[in-house]
């Protein structure tokens, strides 16, 4: 397991570079740069051309090409063309945000989906599997901003129990959970749609497996058929969706950021993109690309511990 | 299973909703603001020019003067105590006022602030290496004649309507106290240091930014025990923060929708003030069919700015007629303009005739109409105005098809000479900094020795077909030199009469503020106008609760 871990590690590399490249090229081709955003539209031309030259900018672009990869490559992220401050201390402190929002969004949906779906399974063409499925279908029609705002309306404004706004201190648990809950839930009831689906057809197609069938005429209780035989081999394909979703879910973060003003990843890359911050992008879609590469080694791995046929080449 | 998940679930919601309700919400008497921002770019007043940026720096930073709080029609005393110019109005003399304190930082203690700090502060201002408003400082030296004495001298005299701005609590003219600024070097951008009424505290990105009152502000101690001003980007959770009481002022989009529903939730008042950014149509005359004045005047002529003032809102907009948009010195009324052309025999309104527009349009070989393509910002506050003045044209057969970008690449674009039709929504401090920055031919995009916003080319184009190129180049710089404030200003308005007589531009309306906040919020003065896009936050602000 190490040696196939650390395989996967060192194959991400590459894929780093290739990411790293493709957001340099893409953020300058886009017209406006840093100066001319930071300066405003009063600046003169001189005052613009001073601060291109303070900031590099001027330099051939493989240059500045060279620098940012070997910057970026060895951790050393350098400083926001916009309001010099290292990269890293901003990174470090949204990070955490941006983990949490998935880890609840993942816990909601898994919590909620897993056990919606097996019942629907075992309901089948009854109108609690036609309800579940319509709900299912209506949580990935969805637009997670607008699941956002309602929930925010409902449980911030009319029935005022949540906060609108902000993160939550990181040291105090609490508060910060308090402020997590909205946001969590509203990443958590669109994954739970996806959960749903897959956990109801990933149990339907082991249903009538052999040993179910077995197990239920040893006189094994339905709950310990359902949890032990059935959801044990259906979580394969539920892990892989979870896993997936888990990347979609770090990127798509930023809606529920801006919508309940959280400081996190996702907020901090539409602001480097706003603000033609050009080493803060960079900055954030190698951590992205980073997270990518670990939930993936992370879910394969989980085939093993789920699977213990499953094994590691 | 089911059932412990179910108990696990709302165990940990009871757990989390007690220990919450228990939080306070905020330090009382500490004023909450909401911005309609990501984030700062920069708390370097001589560089941050974005609405947060300028409400968080007008907290921490004080002038030499301060335009009235509310009302920028008046200037009053603030760091200097008094003011000499001389009799060629090339030398102004301040006094400072004694005991300023700058706020402490990082180990230091704060000290008293002298004339060094305030030369330091303009000649910083006036480098464009660390100044987005050198321009304004160009030619001028600044010294420190003794402990309290600060002398502005300048290359050619400048009147009191066009200096005090340049030295009053905005942009270049607010005070960088020089030891924190070199000490704190590109750190000072996140950690400013200043005189102002409150002190900065911290940053947290994408957050907010917390400033404390400070108890040793030379004009009296703040009611308020602190500022936090948020950085919320969604117009709907800035609502809802309103409506919880988790914030207490909220910036609003200029909107008359937005401003109504506002005004009908209970406990909400809202603030609709000046002097706003004024909306006016450049037309590029280098392109064809630009370069023809009946086109351009077909332009004007197929508008009605009634009809694009009712699209934005008329508890929000007003219909402008000069470049120089009211209150500021130079500005013309519709009558004036209608005086103004009775007298002359011409037009000064340009005002809504279809067929006229269409007549024109014939007579310039485009009987039916013709096409041009724009690059045009996504911003709601142009894309409202946009799209009534396209469909307005439209009527009259002129097909305007939009590009829509983003913001920082719509500057890009008219900076590049993209647009035959450029829409500029703006305020500049001054009359001759406007006029200057839009019709000095050194202004012209791309090709003028200091390129700007000059997007019409004037001084570039021969207008009236006498084979010369026309300007307004000598008006403009022989009046910035005018020391007699009634002669300027008629001055000025001849500058823009022959703008408005070639029809190389067509102003269009103008645009206030919009804030709302919750009825016990009290400014402390009553809110007419301010230069910083937000309501003033001053000593005399309070909560009243």
């Amino acid at each position: 397991m190490m040696t196939y871990s650390l395989r996967r590690v060192l194959i991400a590399i590459p894929t780093l570079l290739v990411v790293l490249t493709i957001t340099f090229i893409l953020i300058r081709v886009a017209p406006g740069d840093p100066a001319e955003v930071r300066l405003g539209d009063y600046a003169s031309k001189e005052a613009v051309e001073a601060l291109r030259a303070e900031m590099g900018l001027n330099r051939p672009i493989w240059v500045q090409y060279l620098d940012a990869m070997k910057g970026l490559l060895l951790g050393d992220f350098g400083r926001s063309m916009v309001n010099g401050r290292p990269i890293a201390a901003d990174l470090v402190r949204s990070l955490p945000y941006t983990l949490e929002l998935t880890l609840a969004g993942i816990l909601f949906g898994a919590l909620l989906g897993i056990p919606t779906g097996v019942y629907t399974a075992l309901k089948r063409n009854t109108l609690s599997d036609y309800l579940g499925r319509t709900l299912s279908l209506g949580g990935l029609s969805f637009p997670t901003f607008y699941l956002g705002i309602l929930l925010m309306l409902v449980f911030a404004i009319k029935i005022p129990v949540f906060p609108v706004v902000g993160g939550g201190p990181l040291d105090d648990l609490s508060k910060n959970l308090y402020h997590l809950f909205l946001p969590g839930l509203t990443l958590g009831l669109i994954m739970t749609a996806y959960v749903t689906r897959m956990t109801r057809s990933s149990v339907l197609n082991i249903l009538n497996e052999d040993y179910v069938r077995t197990a239920r005429a040893k006189g094994l209780a339905e709950r310990k058929v359902i949890y032990k035989h059935l959801l044990r081999n259906a979580l394969l394909p539920i892990t892989a969706l979870i896993g997936v979703y888990a990347i979609v879910m770090i990127g798509g973060s930023v809606m529920v950021e801006i919508v309940f003003s959280r400081p996190g990843l996702g907020r901090m890359m539409i602001g480097a993109l706003k603000q033609r911050d050009y080493t803060t992008l960079q900055a954030v879609m190698i951590t992205f690309t980073s997270f990518v590469v670990l939930i993936n080694l992370l879910t394969d791995l989980m085939y093993g511990l789920i699977d213990p046929r499953v094994r590691f080449k | 299973m089911m059932k412990a998940i179910k108990l696990a679930f709302i165990t940990m919601l009871a757990v989390v909703v007690l220990f919450g309700l228990g939080a306070p919400w905020a330090l009382a008497q500490t004023l909450r603001i909401a911005m309609d921002a990501g984030d700062i770019a920069d708390l370097n007043p001589h560089i941050g020019h974005s609405t947060q940026d300028r409400g968080i720096l007008h907290l921490i930073f004080t002038g030499l003067v301060r335009y009235s709080p509310g009302d920028i029609g008046k200037f009053e005393p603030d760091l200097a105590e008094k003011w000499d110019v001389s009799k060629d109005g090339k030398v102004w003399t301040f006094t400072l006022r004694k005991g300023v304190m700058v706020h402490p930082w990082k180990n230091n203690p704060g000290y008293e602030l002298t004339s060094e700090d305030v030369a330091y502060s303009f000649k910083s201002a006036a480098d464009p290496k660390r100044s987005a408003w050198a321009g304004e400082y160009a030619g001028m030296t600044f010294e420190a004649a003794d402990k309290y004495t600060v002398k502005l001298t300048l290359q050619k005299p400048l009147s009191s309507i066009l200096l005090l701005p340049k030295v009053a609590d905005y942009a270049g003219g607010l005070i960088i106290p020089k030891k924190p600024a070199e000490e704190l070097g590109e750190g000072f951008r996140t950690q400013p240091v200043g005189t102002g009424p409150f002190i900065f505290s911290k940053y947290l990105p994408k957050e907010k930014v917390v400033t404390v009152r400070n108890d040793k502000f030379y004009r009296g101690v703040p009611k308020l025990a602190g500022v936090e001003v948020f950085f919320m980007p969604d117009l709907s959770t800035r609502k809802f923060a309103l409506q919880s009481k988790e914030i207490d002022v909220i910036e609003g989009p200029p909107s008359q929708p937005w401003v109504e529903e506002m005004q009908a939730l209970p406990g909400v008042k809202v603030n609709v003030f000046g002097p706003g950014e004024a909306g006016v149509l450049h037309f590029n005359a280098t392109k064809k069919p630009f370069d023809d004045i009946r086109v351009r005047r077909a332009v004007a002529y197929a508008l009605s700015r009634d009809e694009v003032v009712t699209t934005i809102g008329k508890a929000i907009a007003a219909p402008v007629y000069s470049e120089i948009p009211p209150p500021q010195a130079g500005w013309m009324s519709r009558e004036e303009l209608l005086q103004r052309g009775q007298k002359d025999k011409k037009d000064c309104l340009y005002e809504f005739d279809r067929n006229k527009a269409k007549k024109l349009l014939a007579e310039a070989g485009f009987p039916k109409g013709f096409t041009t393509e724009i690059s045009m910002t996504e911003r709601g506050e142009y894309q409202v105005p946009i799209q009534n003045i396209v469909a307005q044209l439209r009527e009259a057969g002129i097909d305007v098809k939009l590009k829509v970008v983003d913001h920082p690449t719509y500057h890009s674009n008219i900076r590049k000479d993209l647009n035959t039709i450029v829409l500029f929504n703006c305020w500049r401090p001054t009359t001759d900094v406007r006029l200057t920055h839009f019709y000095h031919s050194d202004s012209i995009v791309v090709t003028g020795k200091k390129p700007i916003t000059n997007f019409s080319h004037v001084g570039m184009i021969d207008v009236d077909g006498d084979k010369k190129v026309d300007n307004v180049d000598s008006l403009i710089e022989s009046t910035r030199e005018m020391l007699d404030a009634e002669k300027q200003v008629a001055r000025w308005k001849e500058v823009q009469l022959k703008v408005i007589d070639w029809c190389l531009s067509y102003p269009v309306f103008i645009k206030k503020f919009t804030f709302a906040r919750q009825d016990y919020v009290d400014w402390g003065y009553d809110l007419k106008s301010t230069l910083i896009l937000s309501p003033q936050i001053n000593e005399l602000t309070k909560i009243n609760k």
